[in-house]
């Protein structure tokens, strides 16, 4: 049996120990990162911690947050979701179109089938005929955003039921409540992700595909149900910010699914698959969101703001990268 | 090939000079300091357990790592690390296992990419071809050169990265396990290229974990153990026992045969199946394994013995056959989920392609296998995974304590017990192994052989295939013999043990007599 024993010393040594301080930064980059956000907001713009401000914004984040918190389980997955802006713009128009007939309730429950609709669709295509998840969704960005604007006829919907504005405006106990909502959808996604079966396996399925089929992980079915979670969770931004608009326009999504896509990578999720965390994605969207207000408060060209956080996306992308290289 | 013989510029005859190279990664060392040099016109082999630094090594030479301290002479002259480009310049080319083809080019236009002969700034087609012929010739290679290189096989994309660096006037040629995946006759065609282009004044280094071949081909051979030179020698003062020694520091009994009580014939066996059948792959095949039994296929590369394993495990679509688990009619399986419904768990060749989540900690590998025992509810129980896996790490001899430790970072053979531990896990009736000592050094496969036999003697039914004969015939109580696609032959162990060479007659029958 000394075998074994003597074979021992030489595996363990030829297995890297890690630098811990190093190790420790390229991890929990984002946070120093977030930390030197919050100093700098704090020199430049000094109101920047008042409740209102803050309220203001996570109530402004809300919307996009909702939505990456979806693209967080895409991504992990191994996928990518270009199509999200257009079913956030489609949960928009269908909720202010169907407030006065159906009722919120049932306008929400008609963005929630549309969004369903979409995910599934999404799914099959990345799934089933095994189409590139960027070109997929590039593609069916296209028809479900072209859908927003017939099915709106291009006019922006206003509702007359004055109530439609109730989740966009109104507080509960004094703050809104889609910061409510988008902090209860946070917290069950990162349950989700970080101690569920469903969350596991997406990390193994984003992690090595082949390895999660051979463990009898049903990868199709699962690696599909991440495209739906991220249309409902799209549908839910939509509803917010067209509820807080009072009107819903075919053109809301926007730079939504960039916008969602960057605060994910910023928090430093893979966009290889395996990696993340749900907690990188709202320090992600923290930074995003004090960054705006920051800028928006100083009154920064919207243009200056773009190339801001352009540069900051591909700093971030380029950290993870180092991070990896570092660590094989 | 004046390109070889005629640039022996230095006056010490040395292809290469190491000396006190030392490779440090974050903290560890996998080179502590090594100096090794080698003669112009000479094989030189390294041999080594996994982390005992000789691709590292390799890699410095190569000019892809760069060492954290000491130097490095090529043909005399100061070795450039980190330039691929400058590597080449002094006249090194590496072949590595993971073959840089460019699937899409014609042979030719691998031969020459990034290098291609041109006149007045046109490619020169006809003398490309030319120069390919020439080459092909040489090195008695014949591969068309308008053949798709990515439909060409192992082998032959491998002689083409050869032809290519031969091409760019390489003098010393470096290969990372260059046989791994070869068959036999392959493997003799590279062995008589290799002997050829020294003939002709080039130098060789490769790395390989195939004792036989080294005492074979190589006129040095050098150990690496631990980071460190554990020997370096003419092969004439090797011999395998010795080989071992320096690279474990003990003896070890390779492929020690151990008798095995023989399983109980019962009246229906664990596992049975007939007239499997994957179009264009395996036909009619029919095996049965009995609880407790060890089943080995054997059979050369391509003769259909990965495919049936694949098809048992549910990973061939288009397979067709009869199973039956204990006695009773299963449908055939389709999807790996069936076949693991049924009981069958394989534990995949490639380990990182295939069977770990490198990214993810040994424990969540472990317990991917089977959610339902770690869960309740859908939600996971961080303590459940923990005892799990620690129970699996005892029954495995994986230290307890790096259950928490990334995959990744783990050596190959401990990746290997991962792997199988998983597979446990499932708590499977009928386990295939694909090649389970692949990549891995001689002490790691004695403990994976004995884990095999103990899961047998716990009433497992276990196919094994492996591309290692020697390995066939000392894990399995029976062997069927694959060739073409059929099964040609069935040997029982439990009477008398079998020989390599009764597989490879088996085999080779069949292919002579068509």
């Amino acid at each position: 049996m000394s075998k074994s024993q003597t074979v021992q010393p030489a595996s363990v040594a030829g297995a890297r120990k890690s630098f811990p301080a190093r190790d420790a930064f390229l991890q929990f980059g984002v946070l120093w990162a977030f930390v030197i956000v919050l100093i700098g907001a704090a020199i430049v713009y000094p109101r920047v911690f008042e409740p209102t401000n803050l309220k203001n914004i996570l109530s402004q984040a809300a919307p996009v947050g909702i939505v990456s918190v979806g693209m967080t389980f895409v991504m992990i997955g191994g996928g990518f979701d270009l199509s999200v802006g257009s079913i956030f713009a489609l949960g928009a128009v269908v909720f202010a179109h169907l407030a006065d007939p159906l009722g919120l309730w049932g306008a929400a429950g008609a963005v929630l089938i549309a969004c369903v609709i979409c995910g599934v669709i999404n799914g099959l295509i990345v799934t089933k005929l095994h189409v590139n998840p960027f070109v997929a969704t590039l593609g069916t960005g296209s028809v479900f955003g072209g859908y927003a604007f017939i099915y709106s006829h291009s006019a922006p919907q206003v509702p007359n039921d004055f109530n439609f504005q109730y989740i966009g405006t109104e507080n509960w106990f004094g703050w809104p409540i889609s910061i409510y909502l988008l902090i209860v959808i946070f917290l069950i996604g990162a349950f989700a992700l970080a101690r569920s079966v469903y969350g596991r396996s997406i990390y193994a399925i984003g992690g090595n595909t082949e390895a999660a089929r051979l463990s009898g992980i049903p990868v199709d079915l699962l690696r599909g149900s991440t495209y739906v979670m991220t249309a409902i969770c799209a549908g839910i931004g939509g509803i917010i910010l067209s509820s807080r608009l009072g009107v819903g326009q075919a053109d809301m999504g926007g730079t939504t699914s960039l916008d969602s896509i960057a605060i994910v990578v910023i928090g430093g999720t893979s966009l290889l698959g395996g990696e993340g965390a749900m907690w990188r994605t709202a320090v992600g969207l923290l930074i995003i969101g004090t960054l705006t207000n920051v800028f928006d408060a100083l009154a920064v060209n919207n243009n200056y703001q773009l190339v801001a956080k352009g540069v900051i996306v591909i700093g971030a992308v380029a950290l993870d990268i180092y991070a990896r290289r570092m660590r094989t | 090939m004046q390109a070889l013989a005629t640039q022996s510029t230095d006056d010490t005859g040395l292809a290469l000079r190491a000396v006190g190279v030392e490779k440090r990664y974050s903290g560890t060392y996998a080179l502590k300091g090594v100096d090794v040099e080698a003669k112009t016109g000479t094989i030189h082999a390294l041999v080594g357990e996994n982390g005992a630094g000789k691709s590292t090594f390799l890699g410095i030479i190569a000019g892809r790592v760069v060492p954290t301290n000491g130097s490095v002479e090529i043909f005399g002259k100061p070795h450039v690390f980190g330039a691929p480009r400058q590597a080449r310049r002094l006249g090194i080319a590496t072949i590595y296992q993971e073959l840089t083809i460019v699937p899409a080019l014609s042979a030719q236009a691998n031969v020459f990419l990034g290098q291609p002969l041109s006149q007045a700034g046109l490619l020169d087609e006809r003398g490309m071809r030319r120069r390919f012929e020439e080459l092909a010739a040489q090195m008695s290679v014949t591969i068309r050169p308008d053949a798709v290189a990515g439909r060409l096989s192992v082998a032959d994309q491998q002689m083409l990265e050869i032809m290519r660096g031969v091409q760019s006037g390489a003098r010393l040629i470096l290969f990372d396990e260059p046989t791994t995946s070869l068959a036999p006759p392959e493997r003799e065609a590279l062995f008589r290229l290799m002997r050829k282009l020294r003939a002709e004044g080039a130098t060789m280094m490769f790395v390989s974990h195939n004792l036989e071949e080294v005492l074979d081909i190589s006129d040095v051979v050098t150990v690496f153990r631990d980071g460190q030179l554990s020997g370096s020698a003419p092969r004439a003062d090797w011999t395998k026992p010795s080989l071992i020694r320096a690279m474990v520091g003990h003896d070890v009994v390779e492929y020690r045969r151990v008798e095995r009580k023989a399983p109980a014939r019962g009246a229906a066996p664990l596992l049975s199946a007939k007239a499997v059948s994957v179009p264009g792959a395996i036909e009619a095949v029919d095996l049965s394994v009995q609880p407790g039994e060890i089943l080995g296929i054997g059979g050369l590369v391509g003769s259909g013995r990965t495919s049936l394993l694949r098809a048992l495990a549910g990973l061939e679509p288009r397979s067709t056959g009869e199973l039956a688990v204990n006695g009773e009619g299963v449908a055939w399986p389709l999807t790996p989920r069936a076949a693991l419904r049924a009981g069958i768990v394989l534990v995949p060749e490639d380990r990182k392609a295939q069977g770990l989540v490198l990214g993810m900690s040994a424990m969540d590998n472990i317990a991917i296998a089977r959610f339902s025992e770690v869960s309740r509810f859908g939600v996971i129980s961080g303590r459940r995974v923990a005892e799990s896996a620690r129970r699996v790490a005892r029954e495995f001899g994986f230290a307890e304590n790096r259950i928490g430790a990334t995959v990744r970072n783990l050596s190959g053979g401990n990746q290997q017990k991962v792997l199988l531990g998983k597979a446990r896990f499932r708590e499977p009736r009928i386990l295939l192994v694909d090649e389970p000592t692949r990549g891995i050094d001689v002490g790691a496969k004695d403990e994976i052989m004995a884990t095999l036999r103990r899961l047998a003697d716990d009433g497992l039914g276990i196919i094994v295939v492996s591309s290692d004969l020697e390995e066939v015939v000392a894990a399995s109580d029976r062997i069927i013999v694959m060739s073409e696609g059929r099964k040609v032959a069935e040997i029982d162990q439990s009477a008398a043990p079998a020989k390599v060479q009764d597989i490879l007659n088996a085999a080779f029958k069949v292919m002579t007599h068509e």
